[in-house]
């Protein structure tokens, strides 16, 4: 991402599946809408009339980090990869307006099994007495680093350790690798599935598409009025 | 470095390689799993990681006294140790990772722990003597003394180990007594099934979801902590008790009126808890020998949230509020690692560059 030319400002919009779908009908929606003249195998747009935007199709969290490191000016994607991008994304950002669809939470879930814990609070004493009698902290499988360190935090949860886990956390807990998970669902069927719940005040995060704007960028005056252009057409409906 | 800031760290190279310790050297590069081990997630947030082509994780050295006490034990070391150390240290800091200059003391199994501590005070006092700070805000804390109290205020047997977890940490404390005030209990189904039925019940679902019976949490586990949480209502913490732990809690003060408060209060419940007192009194009062004009504060909450500190904690701080130094009695570090039993230890870690700034160089 190395060109930022003066007068131009870089859009970025997930490049496939139902997520690009939907990115592309907003803007279609709002009177932008977004060409990919070279197909899904191409990852440049445009959008007809306005030249400057230069349109990018990346993945969701390529999204959420280059916003955060403020080499977009703005795109389309989940706020749950916008806090996973770095432990202050939430600040080098600015979430425009929620989209509404791409709509998951980002949840606590233990083993169904476990009928003493039902919310935040069981597993604080199930942290605290965990260690003394496996020898081990508890562990917990994520991919959300960052929101589970501030989620357990200000539960005042001290006595865990996270698993990375990059993809089927669900199965972490009946394969050992880790007692309870945190992890993203919107129906919880799958949590269901493999035997897991979601605790009572478990919902970290809301998370939804959004189009979301970078503060890290340095905008010229110039760039910073065409980029209130493309958001005012979203205000407007 | 300026001329002055050069002349002190010169000072300080003296000081850590004087006579009757041995100036440790551990890597900077240093397995990131024993930390974790150790701290759990929230110091590991802290640390500054990568990975090796062996897929281990590895750390840049966060502090020098875990590779110290490691070093000591794989020793197999059984003598008493005094290992000082000067070097970086690298954190994770809200605004990124920095790199730090840290000097320190570490006092392995010293045939008199309370001379060893006292020690531990004479180096950092001579180390902030190098840098004309002497006039600086201390603040002590005691795990002896909470865990002495923990010990005899009445209360059901799960809740001590409890409440020791989350000493240090005001917030997760508070949460805790507020709950434990307000627990009615859940004692509408109580012991409907033996826990016999209840423990062959969890166990033939955890078989069923594919979990192990061995691995993480047992059914028996289970079983009790669901059964005592719905016997809460018949055993629940006392109101006294909470508030004589909210009480003890909130006392911070200069130390011999803290003191006396918590004396006080003791006292007031009908508990004595002397030993414990007479220890902090004493550890304050040969602090306050070294540092005559510092301001002694007691504050009874105050302690890392870590459950290998034990006796006597420490943090001193400059006319800016930075911590200079800080330290204590890690008794249970030894045997967290890996040593067969404990093994007294304690010692000091002093902020370099923030001593520098607080001398002005």
């Amino acid at each position: 991402m190395s060109a930022k030319p003066e007068g131009e400002i870089i859009l970025a919009v997930p490049s496939k599946g139902r997520l690009e779908e939907q990115s592309r009908k907003v803007f279609a929606d709002a009177g932008l809408p977004i060409e990919r003249p070279g197909g899904a195998r191409s990852y440049q747009g445009k959008i007809a009339g306005q030249s400057y935007i230069v349109v990018r199709f990346l993945s969701a969290g390529e999204i959420a980090r280059e916003l955060v490191r403020g080499n977009l000016d703005m795109g389309i994607t989940g706020t749950d990869l916008i806090h996973e991008a770095s432990r202050n994304g939430p600040d080098k950002v600015i979430v425009a307006k929620a989209l509404g669809f791409g709509q998951a939470d980002v949840v606590v879930a233990v083993p169904d099994v476990w009928l003493d814990v039902s919310a935040m609070s069981d597993l604080s004493d199930v942290a605290a007495d965990f260690s003394s009698r496996h020898g081990r902290w508890l562990r917990v499988a994520t991919k959300y680093v960052n929101l589970t360190r501030r989620c357990f935090a200000a539960h005042g949860i001290a006595e865990y350790k996270i698993v990375e886990s990059l993809g089927a956390t669900e199965a972490a807990p009946a394969s050992g690798a880790a007692d309870l998970i945190v992890d993203i669902t919107s129906t919880g069927s799958t949590l269901k599935a493999n035997g897991l719940r979601v605790l009572e005040d478990g919902v970290i995060l809301k998370s939804e598409a959004s189009l979301v704007v970078s503060r890290t960028r340095n905008l010229s005056e110039r760039r910073q009025a065409l980029l209130d252009r493309v958001l005012g057409a979203f205000r407007a409906d | 470095m300026s001329t002055g800031a050069r002349q002190r760290r010169n000072a300080l190279t003296a000081l850590v390689s004087g006579k009757g310790m041995v100036l440790a050297n551990p890597p900077t590069l240093l397995p990131a799993g024993d930390y974790f081990d150790l701290a759990g997630e929230e110091f590991g947030s802290r640390l500054l990681l990568t990975t090796g082509a062996d897929g281990k994780e590895y750390c840049l050295r966060p502090d020098f006294t875990l590779p110290i006490a490691k070093a000591y034990i794989a020793a197999t070391g059984d003598t008493p140790a005094a290992f000082s150390y000067l070097g970086p240290v690298f954190r994770q800091r809200a605004e990124g990772p920095a790199e730090f200059e840290q000097a320190g003391l570490e006092l392995i199994n010293q045939p008199d722990p309370d001379k060893a501590l006292t020690r531990v005070f004479g180096f950092t006092a001579q180390g902030l003597a190098l840098y004309d700070v002497d006039a600086p805000a201390v603040r002590l804390g005691s795990v002896a003394l909470f865990e002495a109290l923990l010990e005899v205020a009445d209360m059901p047997p799960v809740w001590r180990p409890r409440l020791r977890r989350r000493f240090g940490s005001a917030r997760a404390m508070q949460a805790s007594l507020e709950r434990l005030a307000s627990l009615e209990g859940t004692a509408k189904t109580p012991a409907d099934k033996s826990r016999d039925d209840l423990v062959g019940d969890i166990t033939g679902q955890m078989l069923e979801s594919g979990l192990s019976l061995v691995e993480s949490r047992y059914p028996e586990e289970i079983a009790d902590r669901f059964m005592e949480k719905q016997a809460l209502a018949a055993a629940r913490v006392p109101e006294q008790t909470i508030a004589l732990l909210r009480a003890y809690l909130e006392i911070s003060g200069p130390v011999e009126q803290a003191l006396g408060e918590a004396e006080e209060l003791f006292h007031a419940n009908g508990l004595s808890l002397e030993k414990p007192l007479a220890g902090v009194k004493a550890h304050a009062k040969a602090l306050a020998a070294l540092l005559p004009d510092a301001g002694l504060k007691f504050e009874a909450g105050f302690s890392p949230r870590l459950h290998y500190y034990t006796g006597l904690v420490f943090e001193i701080a400059g006319q800016g509020g930075d911590i200079l130094a800080s330290g204590g009695q890690y008794d249970r570090l030894l045997q967290s690692l890996g040593a067969e039993r404990e093994i007294p230890a304690s010692g000091c870690a002093l902020w370099v560059e923030r001593l520098e700034q607080e001398a002005g160089l």
